[in-house]
């Protein structure tokens, strides 16, 4: 009886003899050899290009500098929850279009939810940056990015909730009939919790991309993190180091989130996300 | 504009557009795969260190934002002495992170397959290589056939960070950007492209499903 | 050690971390010998069976089989454990392959039989397990009676000197259980060398030549069956039989 779970990975190699342990032990001196000798190269490259200076790095530890990126964070998450708030009711909408009896409205909110997943987020961000104000329109610069990123996530969010409400066994909704509730107060108090609860860590998913995305805003000027990095750039001239530290603040919020998708997924028994 | 006029005076931008897109996607994907597959050996083989290298990338290139990598590349690099034409620079950016996805794929394609058969082919007699051959790689490239399908859409969305770089010819959001700037392109310039990316999709889609459907696991 | 000793086990020792699974295990299986391995879980007679072929590895002693040492590695374990058939508890037939591929892999793949008579053997070895009419299905498609019936198929066709069991019915219903336990009957009948990890009291009582009972992975008693199920020596062999009849 194995008292440790083992996952496919380590199951593809023998448990190791004598004469492979020793393989192992050679191969894993090399590759750590071959990693440091990869890392000194970039330090080198760093250090020739005199990128660890002080100069470069000393306002790091300014609170200004920090109170700066943290405005950036702001914007940049103000955009993302209002994106993510946006793309989840017209998800819902082409959601509820996908799945109800009308055959007309199926075939429009399967094209719009196409549509949306096959067009590039840059490009409705052109749409609304370049021709929405051609039509006379002017939208305050945060709709200009949320929408758009919106926009291109409802479709995915549409397609999730509906991957949910299949989830649901049939037998749900024929026990609520059956205690007479009507189709709409079926859907709203037995199916759709049921549902939403399995898409929970795909939905999570989805916000990366949302993140993702707003960092797009500075095509438009709203200051995001990324437009934020720009200022400090041109205030200290240390365009490396901050477009670096930006890169992995984004890192470790998208990191975190998808740690959260997984923990989630993990403990309600449904399959991790991968998306993009 | 109506579509007459935006055809016969940016038809030829809009086919540039196109094949550029077209060709980012092929070129990225392919370059997606080969690293992807890499990084995946990294992450299952026995050695450590490597394992480590293999999850350390897939965690950064999953995670960090297209226009961050982008603007690392074209910005950032220079100030280490290593200058990438723009259309490296793109065609990098959208290599490495579909590389981390699908390497993702292929993990969960891998343990899809389940512990059981592999003690199974191993309590046969069959080597490793022979194991790999014959049980593991066609099961995993058959589960990953739909993930894969999305890869490839998903490089095509991401090729269009080419738009944020002066490449001549520019890509199919380069081109809508390009000529809204110059005159007033109105809706249809942008659906023409949104047509171009939504066609390419929806045949990739196609395509896809049909491969799967010919190869797919009865489970 | 006899000349007919088909698989020996000395002083096998084996931890998970800080678990001790398995405690200086000896055993010793004569050709044509049916041993059935009974226990409680968690007792380590799965890992026990399992080490035979090494599908678990082991901190100390030794396998040998027929009077050779099992290599811990490489081509030549490939090579000893193609002469060992082995049953899973969850069948594990190869998904993408059919029901006849299944069976004719390793004759084909390993022992480089020719493909045409490796597939008349597989389809004489469906047809006695009963399976023949499901030849080009797809493993998904049969009950778990069936997979687990052309797993058995799947081992004989390597033509092994010995065949391990680990649970062949704990994941099966109860109505399919007995269409398994007949092909394996039949195959004790024919004088097939078998280690056989149980739950099946009654079926370890008919077929069984012995009975190993282990506990806390300790190979506790060993006996014949009229003996150890009438006259248990050791109180752990009394309490477990009692549990099991309630």
């Amino acid at each position: 009886m194995n008292t440790y779970t083992r996952t496919v990975r380590d199951a593809l190699y023998e448990e190791p003899g004598k004469k492979a342990k020793k393989q192992i032990a050679v191969a894993t001196a090399i590759s750590l050899v071959a990693i440091a000798v990869f890392i000194f190269f970039i330090a080198k490259a760093f250090y020739d290009n005199g990128q660890f200076d002080a100069k470069y790095w000393s306002f790091f530890t300014k609170y200004t500098t920090w109170r700066f990126i943290a405005n950036g964070l702001v914007g940049t998450l103000e955009a993302a929850f209002l994106a993510g708030l946006m793309a989840f009711i017209i998800g819902m909408i082409f959601m509820i279009g996908r799945i109800c009896n009308y055959k007309i409205l199926n075939r429009i909110a399967t094209v719009l939810i196409e549509f949306t997943r096959g067009v590039p987020t840059l490009l409705f961000i052109y749409f609304f940056f370049l021709i929405v104000p051609q039509l006379g329109i002017n939208l305050p610069s945060i709709f200009r990015i949320s929408i758009p990123v919106a926009i291109s996530a409802c479709g995915v969010v549409a397609e999730v909730l509906r991957s949910g409400v299949n989830a649901v066994p049939k037998g749900q909704k024929e026990a609520a009939l059956s205690l007479g509730m009507t189709e709409s107060k079926t859907f709203t108090k037995i199916i759709f919790p049921q549902a939403i609860h399995q898409v929970i860590p795909a939905l999570i998913a989805e916000i990366v991309i949302v993140v993702k995305d707003t960092t797009f805003a500075y095509v438009i000027n709203f200051p995001d993190l990324m437009q934020n990095a720009k200022v400090l750039i041109s205030n200290y001239d240390a365009l490396l180091s901050v477009y670096l530290v930006v890169a992995v603040i984004y890192i470790i919020i998208n990191y975190i989130l998808n740690k959260i998708s997984v923990a989630i997924a993990r403990r309600t028994q449904t399959s991790p996300v991968i998306t993009r | 504009m109506s579509i007459g006029e935006l055809l016969s005076v940016y038809g030829e931008k809009y086919l540039q557009g196109l094949l550029t897109t077209w060709e980012l996607t092929i070129f990225s994907f392919i370059g997606a795969m080969i690293i992807g597959v890499i990084i995946t050996v990294f992450r299952v083989c026995p050695i450590k260190p490597l394992r480590l290298f293999g999850e350390f990338y897939v965690q950064i290139f999953r995670n960090i934002p297209g226009a961050a990598l982008l603007i690392l590349l074209v910005y950032a690099l220079p100030e280490l002495d290593l200058i990438l034409s723009y259309h490296s620079c793109v065609l990098t950016a959208t290599t490495l992170i579909p590389a981390s996805f699908c390497s993702e794929y292929l993990m969960s394609g891998i343990n899809a397959i389940g512990i059981g058969q592999i003690e199974a082919a191993r309590s046969i007699g069959m080597t490793f290589p022979l194991m790999m051959r014959k049980i593991v790689i066609p099961q995993a490239v058959r589960f990953s056939i739909l993930p894969m399908t999305n890869l490839l859409i998903a490089t095509m969305l991401t090729t269009s960070l080419a738009s944020q770089v002066p490449l001549s010819p520019t890509d199919l959001t380069g081109v809508v950007s390009y000529i809204n700037t110059r005159s007033v392109g109105g809706v249809t310039s942008f659906l023409i492209s949104a047509f171009f990316y939504c066609i390419t999709a929806v045949v990739i889609g196609q395509l896809g499903n049909l491969l799967d459907k010919k190869v797919r696991i009865l489970r | 050690m006899s000349e007919n000793t088909v698989i020996e086990l000395k002083h096998i020792d084996k931890h998970y971390g800080n678990l001790h699974v398995l405690k200086d295990v000896n055993l010793s299986i004569k050709k044509g010998e049916v041993v059935v391995i009974i226990g409680p879980s968690g007792s380590g007679k799965s890992t026990l069976c399992r080490t035979i072929n090494r599908l678990e590895g082991i901190d100390s002693g030794e396998v040998l089989i027929e009077g050779e040492k099992l290599p811990d590695s490489g081509k030549e374990l490939a090579k000893l454990r193609s002469r060992i058939g082995m049953v899973f508890q969850s069948f594990n037939l190869f998904a993408h392959k059919t029901i006849l591929e299944n069976v004719t892999i390793g004759p084909v793949e390993v022992l480089h039989m020719n493909k045409t008579e490796a597939e008349k053997e597989a389809m004489e070895l469906l047809k006695r397990v009963g399976v023949a009419s499901q030849a080009n299905k797809v493993p998904a498609q049969l009950s778990g009676g069936q997979q687990q019936r052309v797993a058995i198929a799947r081992s004989l066709a390597m033509h092994p000197i010995a065949m391990l069991f680990d649970e062949p019915t704990s994941a099966l219903d109860p109505e399919m259980i007995n269409e398994v336990l007949n092909v394996m009957t039949e195959l004790a009948r024919e004088g097939m060398t078998m280690v056989i990890v149980s739950h099946e009291m009654n079926f370890a009582r008919r077929v069984a030549d012995r009975v190993v009972f282990m506990a806390d992975g300790e190979l506790i008693e060993e006996n014949t069956p009229e003996e150890f199920f009438e006259h248990p020596k050791t109180q752990r062999a009394k309490d477990f039989l009692d549990s099991i009849k309630k």
